[in-house]
């Protein structure tokens, strides 16, 4: 499903240069459920946003599926960021001045699909996130939970086959992070393939395989 | 319809709303500028138009002269005089023309009513009527052909005249007396606006049949000729026809200009609406300035909500937004900025130039007033004024769209 050959990222500032992946090569197969982990500045996030075709490599081959990601214009990736992967982040990302129900049809609108699809998945996702009651809602009105289960259903919304998680939990009580790690947990046997990053060991747990990354380099 | 992404936009665009404000007032004052500009551009030329014809109808005006070149063994410096049996020579000979009339005036004695004036009093025909634009107001008419088979002692008076003589009384039907004799008033000229004129404006004459002149004034010569072509392009083919005629019957060279002279207000009319024509664009020019000025307001506040925006930008990005829906957004805003700005604008405009209008003419001293106070909108300025707000709105909204449509998701994602 996902293939990482050599992947190399290195950033470049005038004359500096830092080497955020060194030739990382990873397999994630369809419907597993992966944790990266691994320190500040170990390259997790560059990982997960080359994973997520929101940066592409210096070097190095990504497969998706059967997709060269290299080869891909800059709207090509936008179809793929919309239709086979869904994002989860620390802090919501949610468009503040727009409801819970509208949040959520965003990646629809974008995708094309007409009003009567899209208002029977919006209702279908804020039920199964347990939401609805609160789909005119903006996110400042929100709990950071209710938030989450908000970007949650946003990012299944076009029904993509992997869900790329960065610190799901990272700015959520424990509760409300078991909350959303049980949704994940029925996401991945529900047969969707899913990647988090994490720094909690507890959480990483859930997974079924942990990638640990230390200076750019996969080292367990 | 799908009304998500204008309702995204709208509460957008309510936190900006005092920061548009000025740049909206900017749009207003520069379409309101553009729009009086041009109506004011396009005014003065119709006026132009309005106030030549206000004189004639494409005409050409034949003087006699004095010959500057010898010409088969006669000298030069002899004088040439027009006589009335020219206008039929020339008809008979110029099937170009469509109209010709004698004309010979004096400056006379005009009473009546108990008063007297002096006038400028003029002998001509019917067919001068037509030609120098000699309406007549309501309850009168012109000189016609009967007045001149009959020998009638008839007079057609200016406005400025019938007032001098009759007050705000009807003259028609009235008697006058010119240079002792008597004529009845059968008709006063309606106002006008006139710019070009000899012996004064057409408000200060009196127009007599041209055999009924002839009693007054006794001279066999008359002062000029009035042509008016079939078509206005023939105006330079008369002019070269009427000059071999008249040279060959009068015997003078035909290459002389000083043996007759002509007054082609045709090409007149030609110059000064190309000049007017250049002022309507220049004006349109100021305006499209000022218009400019409201529209670099526009691209600073897009720049500014691109840079504010940058987070949601970046947002749209991870969850599968294309270029074009970042342009696409950010061109629905600059449109709605132009819109609510250049709609105000439009309005004022439209009424400021119905108000303008309602102002009256002063038909007695024609000045200034005759043509700022008639500016007009037609087709010709909504097309060029939609074309330049077209052209300024979709650069305003382009390079600010353009910008924020190229940003890189991850950075803009990190935005805060």
């Amino acid at each position: 499903m996902i293939e990482l050959q050599g992947i190399t990222k290195v950033y470049r500032t005038g004359s500096q240069s830092l080497e955020a992946l060194r030739g990382i090569s990873v397999k994630i197969g369809k419907g597993e459920f992966i944790s990266i982990m691994g320190p500040s500045g170990s390259g997790k996030s560059t990982l997960m946003n080359i994973i997520g075709c929101l940066d592409t490599p210096t070097a190095g081959e990504y497969l998706l599926g059967s997709d060269k990601v290299a080869g891909l214009t800059f709207d090509q990736l936008a179809a793929v960021r919309n239709r086979k992967i869904g994002f989860v982040f620390q802090n919501f990302n949610l468009l503040p001045y727009a409801t819970a129900w509208e949040n959520i049809e965003l990646p629809m609108l974008f995708d094309g699909k007409n009003g009567r699809r899209r208002r029977e998945r919006v209702t279908e996702l804020l039920n199964a996130v347990g939401l609805y009651e609160w789909r005119g809602h903006r996110p400042s009105e929100l709990s950071g939970g209710q938030q989450q289960r908000i970007a949650l259903a946003r990012a299944l919304a076009n029904d993509p086959p992997i869900l790329l998680a960065d610190e799901p939990t990272g700015n959520l009580d424990s509760k409300s992070g078991e909350e959303i790690m049980a949704i994940l947990t029925d996401l991945w046997r529900a047969g969707r393939t899913i990647v988090m990053v994490t720094h909690n060991d507890h959480i990483a747990a859930h997974s079924e395989r942990t990638i640990r990354l230390f200076d750019g380099q996969v080292v367990a | 319809m799908n009304l998500t992404l204008p309702r995204f936009f709208w509460s957008e665009y309510r936190k900006r709303r005092k920061k548009a404000a000025l740049i909206t007032f900017a749009l207003f004052w520069g379409t309101l500028s553009i729009l009086l500009l041009m109506a004011f551009g396009q005014g003065m030329t119709t006026q132009f138009q309005v106030a030549f014809s206000g004189f004639g109808q494409t005409l050409i005006m034949v003087y006699g002269g004095q010959t500057s070149l010898p010409f088969e063994g006669l000298p030069k410096g002899r004088p040439i005089s027009l006589y009335p049996e020219d206008v039929d020579y020339l008809k008979d000979r110029v099937p170009e023309i469509l109209r010709i009339a004698p004309e010979s005036y004096n400056f006379l004695q005009v009473s009546a009513n108990g008063k007297e004036i002096n006038r400028t009093v003029h002998g001509t025909t019917a067919e001068f009527g037509l030609m120098r634009t000699q309406v007549p107001q309501m309850g009168g008419r012109f000189l016609n052909a009967d007045d001149a088979a009959e020998g009638r002692k008839v007079a057609f008076i200016g406005w400025k005249v019938a007032a001098d003589l009759f007050g705000s009384a009807d003259p028609v039907g009235k008697p006058i007396v010119i240079d002792r004799i008597p004529f009845t008033v059968i008709g006063v000229l309606q106002k006008k606006i006139q710019d070009s004129m000899y012996n004064g404006p057409d408000a200060e004459q009196v127009h007599l049949p041209f055999h009924a002149y002839q009693q007054i004034d006794n001279r066999r010569r008359i002062n000029q000729i009035h042509i008016q072509p079939r078509e206005a392009s023939q105006s330079k083919i008369i002019e070269a026809r009427v000059r071999t005629l008249l040279g060959r019957k009068y015997r003078f060279d035909p290459e002389d200009r000083y043996a007759t002279s002509f007054w082609n207000t045709i090409e007149d009319a030609k110059q000064g609406q190309a000049i007017f024509k250049g002022i309507e664009i220049f004006l349109g020019i100021i305006g499209a300035l000022t218009l400019l000025i409201g529209a670099v307001g526009v691209t600073n506040l897009m720049y500014a909500v691109a840079k504010e925006r940058t987070k949601e930008i970046g947002i749209k990005l991870a969850i599968g937004a294309r270029r074009r829906d970042i342009i696409q957004q950010f061109f629905l805003e600059t449109v709605f900025v132009f819109a609510k700005g250049t709609f105000w604008g439009f309005i004022t405009a439209f009424n400021v130039v119905h108000l303008i209008r309602l102002a009256p003419i002063n038909y007695d001293s024609f000045g200034i007033d005759a043509y700022l106070l008639r500016p007009e909108f037609s087709l010709q300025i909504f097309v060029a004024y939609t074309a330049i707000l077209g052209v300024l709105c979709f650069l305003s909204g382009i390079f600010p769209a353009l910008r924020a449509s190229r940003a890189n998701p991850i950075e803009s994602l990190r935005y805060e």
